[in-house]
């Protein structure tokens, strides 16, 4: 196996290089003389005493010179840039980390039994693929290992070797996310229609909101994306509170005497967990303690002296007889018919063909690559009606498309796209083109956005590929011979997409009998109280 | 101590303006027009013609603020000379082309902006339209090379972002007729790219040899060479060996310093000064921190794979004790022996290749 387990700074985000630059904006709120954009053709600062100050040359500053705030920069915003290092950020980054599992787990087994925390881990369906098809790729026998193969696999290393208390996947709790998602969709859209724009959560199309990497992009480069944004917690999060509220509950442990770790096959998973958004004061605890990747989880195993490729009692038939207290508490493992990414999208779209009185049709249309694939559903008219298209989305994946995402989303509903010399540029450039494509291209109602390319299975926290890894034809291929220069693969940053491929069939491998997923039943019925 | 050089360069024209040093021209390849950009944040447009006693004049047209934040790095015609974009160091990319007038008379109108294009993270250097217009490419000191598709209406879709440098990437430059790019960065390299079909752009081959950052690079016309221009005071030429193998086969040096720019011009078709079998591969410009304009005549034998490349002009002091920004031929047909560059003194210079 050649990966590294150990995390480095350049491997601190999944997509976004390093920049050279701080990017954090300085928050400041302008005066209200402001309309002629002074400063937009300046960029001139002077020092004053200690102070900073923008050297105005229009006249409709009096000084010629504006007072200009000091940045504000936390540890948050410095783990999502990387852009510099200090030694502040070292230390958040080795508080999320296995060293710190670790740790926690040794002192927390020799702590005394009142201040001793329940140990939890939470792993998410991909982290289990990519172990899977790691498992089976290096293992001779001819059968794949499965997913449920490895949660019962990495239960027992968990509560035997590491000393967790429970180990859970994340996939009810996605569960809870999707319908949660599906719920808040139709509420922007009867307000959509409703005409109430303006109103927060009104906003379409509805942007995913489960990708870190794209909500930590979309924050620091494009903040009229934001409204646009769901939201809806991601499984991650609302394992958090799972754990620590409501099973923390029946355990009759408040937040902070459960420790929480979560496996995930990103990086930047590390960095939601640790939003204040996720921060209870009261117990002066996170929702996730830590978060480790998938490698990080492998990691784990390997100084255990675990093995994972071995077989543990009654891991193919399901839980023992037996039944620990997690699979009497969630149900394990549960499929989402969709994407490998969380299937966001099709949640949506099975909720609105189950809900429509009309029967609903669905096309999908490959726009450049699978990473970015329209989904429109159209509603079969009378003998002699066009079918009317009453819903079109989208699944864009890779930093890329999301960067055409962006575009398309600030041009159809007109938000000025980002910032800088937008408001200057004159002419054609700040007017929205509007109807001038015909009715047909409607614009999009939801997007599911993710940052990796590929979706999730290929997150920057996964196992890298075998070095000897096949492709699809059974060879093995030597780059170098070939005449490519190693380094200059796209596989060599992004994995190898056959790689890729193979654990996307692993993630979709004998899972057990899917249960409705949440667009099947009535929300309307079942959510009983609205959320707003 | 100067050499003597077959040809002469002369000094036809100085055109100020820019209140601080100008970065980079281009010309238009189908009109009559000549654009320069400058750290004043403002691009200038030039008009040339000849008067009635036979040599060129050039006047300015028109200036466009621009509206960029900060410099404007590099300029970039689109194949159609319709469309003129700008690569500027508050990160965006402007895409201008010429209103058509209101009132109906037919007279074109005032500079617009079609469009902006954001994305890069923090200063654009350079930018370059694919030889049918319908890519454009860009890149950053965040290291990243852009690939955008070029759609109706002014509308740009994002093909790729190509993170394969690990510095600042300085420059970007197409192949004259292929849809093959070509980067060069601060790391010392020079990489390649092109379209997967089913998938992504990606980079196919990584040129390495230069000791110091590639400023600038340009294809040979026939596209079997390319030349780059290096800190290390040096000029490649790589040949094309293979569909994505380079190899550096020529080492131009003379400079003092950095050589900032390099331009591969047409040359005078088919009159090579050099023996009957040597075909010319056209003129090769390049110049600097050192101030000097040289020029080499190129030109191949088919017994051998290096070219074979003759001083034939060496102008000290160009643009006085400044640095040069950039050198680039005239495309135009009639005009390829027309050389503009620009430099730290806010000027652009056009000169003319004489023998």
């Amino acid at each position: 196996m050649a990966f590294s387990g150990a995390l480095t700074l350049t491997d601190l985000n999944d997509f976004i290089t390093p920049s050279q630059a701080c990017i954090k904006p300085v928050e400041q709120v302008l005066p209200k003389k402001e309309e002629n954009q002074s400063g937009a053709a300046s960029n001139e600062i002077k020092i004053d005493n200690g102070s900073y100050y923008e050297i105005v040359d229009d006249s409709a500053s009096i000084t010629g010179r504006r007072k200009l705030e000091q940045a504000q920069i936390s540890l948050n915003d410095c783990l999502a840039c990387s852009g510099c290092i200090t030694s502040a950020e070292s230390v958040l980054i080795t508080l999320q980390s296995h060293v710190e599992v670790l740790d926690f787990l040794s002192s927390n087994a020799v702590a005394s039994p009142e201040s001793r925390k329940v140990a939890v881990i939470s792993i998410a369906p991909q982290s289990l693929a990519s172990l899977a098809a790691s498992i089976s790729s290096s293992s001779s026998s001819s059968t794949p290992v499965t997913t449920l193969q490895i949660l019962h696999r990495l239960r027992a290393c968990c509560k035997e070797a590491l000393g967790f208390a429970h180990v859970f996947d994340t996939t009810f709790a996605r569960h809870v996310a999707l319908r949660e998602h599906v719920k808040e969709f139709v509420e922007r859209q009867e307000k959509h229609c409703m005409k109430n724009q303006g109103e927060d959560g009104t906003a379409l199309p509805m942007l995913a909101s489960a990708c870190p990497g794209w909500i930590c992009y979309a924050e620091k480069a494009h903040p009229e994306m934001i409204p646009f944004i769901a939201t809806t917690k991601s499984p991650q999060q609302v394992m958090g509170t799972l754990v620590k509220d409501w099973m923390g509950q029946k355990w009759g442990k408040s937040p902070n005497e459960i420790y929480h770790v979560s496996v995930m096959p990103c990086y930047d998973k590390k960095l939601e967990a640790s939003r204040t958004d996720f921060y209870n004061e009261m117990y002066s605890t996170r929702d996730l303690d830590c978060v480790i990747t998938t490698a990080e989880m492998q990691l784990l195993a390997q100084e255990k002296g675990w093995d994972l490729s071995l077989p543990v009692p009654g891991e193919v038939i399901g839980p023992p007889l037996d039944a620990t207290l997690e699979e009497a508490l969630l149900p394990e493992l549960i499929q989402h018919p969709g994407s490998s990414s969380g299937s966001y999208l099709h949640s949506i779209i099975d909720y609105l063909k189950v809900n429509s009185p009309l029967p609903l049709s669905l096309s999908v249309k490959q726009v450049r690559n699978a990473d970015y694939e329209e989904y429109v559903l159209r509603e079969e008219g009378g003998p002699n009606e066009e079918p009317r298209v009453v819903f079109k989305g989208a699944k864009c994946y890779g930093f890329r498309n999301l960067q055409n995402v962006v575009r398309k989303v600030g041009k159809d509903s007109g938000v000025r796209v980002g910032i800088g010399a937008a408001g200057r540029l004159k002419g054609k450039a700040g007017v929205v083109k509007r109807g001038k494509r015909g009715t047909e291209d409607k614009s999009y109602d939801y997007i599911e956005v993710m940052a990796c390319p590929s979706g999730c299975v290929n997150g920057g926290g996964q196992l890298k590929p075998p070095a000897n890894f096949e492709d699809s034809e059974g060879f093995s291929r030597d780059w170098e011979e070939s005449g490519v220069s190693m380094d200059s693969i796209p596989a060599a940053k992004w994995g190898n997409k056959e790689w890729t491929k193979r654990v996307e069939n692993a993630y979709w491998h004998s899972l057990p009998t899917p249960p409705p997923s949440p667009g099947r039943e009535n929300h309307m019925t079942h959510s009983g109280k609205r959320r707003r | 101590m100067d050499e003597d050089f077959a040809y002469s360069l002369n000094n036809i024209a100085q055109l100020g303006g820019h209140e601080d040093r100008a970065w980079h021209v281009a010309w238009n390849p189908e009109k009559a027009l000549l654009a320069s950009c400058s750290a004043d944040k403002s691009v200038r447009l030039f008009t040339y013609s000849h008067d009635g006693e036979g040599s060129l004049k050039f006047s300015l047209s028109t200036t466009i603020p621009t509206g960029h934040l900060k410099t404007v790095r590099s300029v970039a015609w689109s194949p159609s000379g319709k469309t003129l974009a700008t690569a500027s160091f508050d990160s965006n990319i402007g895409i201008w082309e010429r209103e058509t007038s209101e009132d109906g008379d037919g007279k074109p109108g005032e500079w617009e902006c079609a469009s902006l294009l954001e994305g890069h993270e923090t200063e654009c250097k350079s930018i370059a339209y694919s030889s049918t217009g319908t890519l454009l490419a860009s890149c950053s000191r965040d290291k990243t090379v852009w690939v955008w598709e070029v759609q109706p209406d002014s509308d740009f879709e994002c093909m790729g972002v190509l993170m394969e440098h690990t510095q600042d990437v300085k420059c970007v430059a197409w192949h004259p007729t292929e849809e093959l790019l070509a980067s060069g960065s601060y790391d010392d390299t020079i990489k390649l790219y092109i379209d997967d079909p089913q998938d992504d752009w990606f980079c196919c081959a990584t040129l390495s040899g230069h000791e110091s950052t590639v400023w600038s690079l340009s294809w040979s016309p026939n596209g079997k060479y390319l030349a780059s221009a290096s800190d290390d005071r040096t000029v490649r030429i790589w040949r094309r060996v293979g569909e994505y193998e380079f190899k550096c086969v020529l080492i131009l040096d003379g400079h003092d310093r950095t050589v900032f720019s390099v331009s591969w011009g047409k040359g005078r078709a088919g009159k090579s000064d050099s023996e009957e079998d040597k075909e010319s591969l056209g003129w090769i410009a390049s110049a600097g921190g050192d101030g000097t304009i040289r020029i080499w005549e190129v030109s191949e034998s088919p017994a051998s794979e290096v070219p074979l490349a003759k001083m034939i002009v060496r102008l000290p002091e160009a643009h006085g004790v400044h640095d040069i920004n950039s050198v680039v031929w005239c495309p135009r047909k009639g005009y390829e022996d027309l050389l503009a560059t620009s430099g730290d003194d806010g000027l652009v210079t056009i000169w003319k290749i004489q023998n």
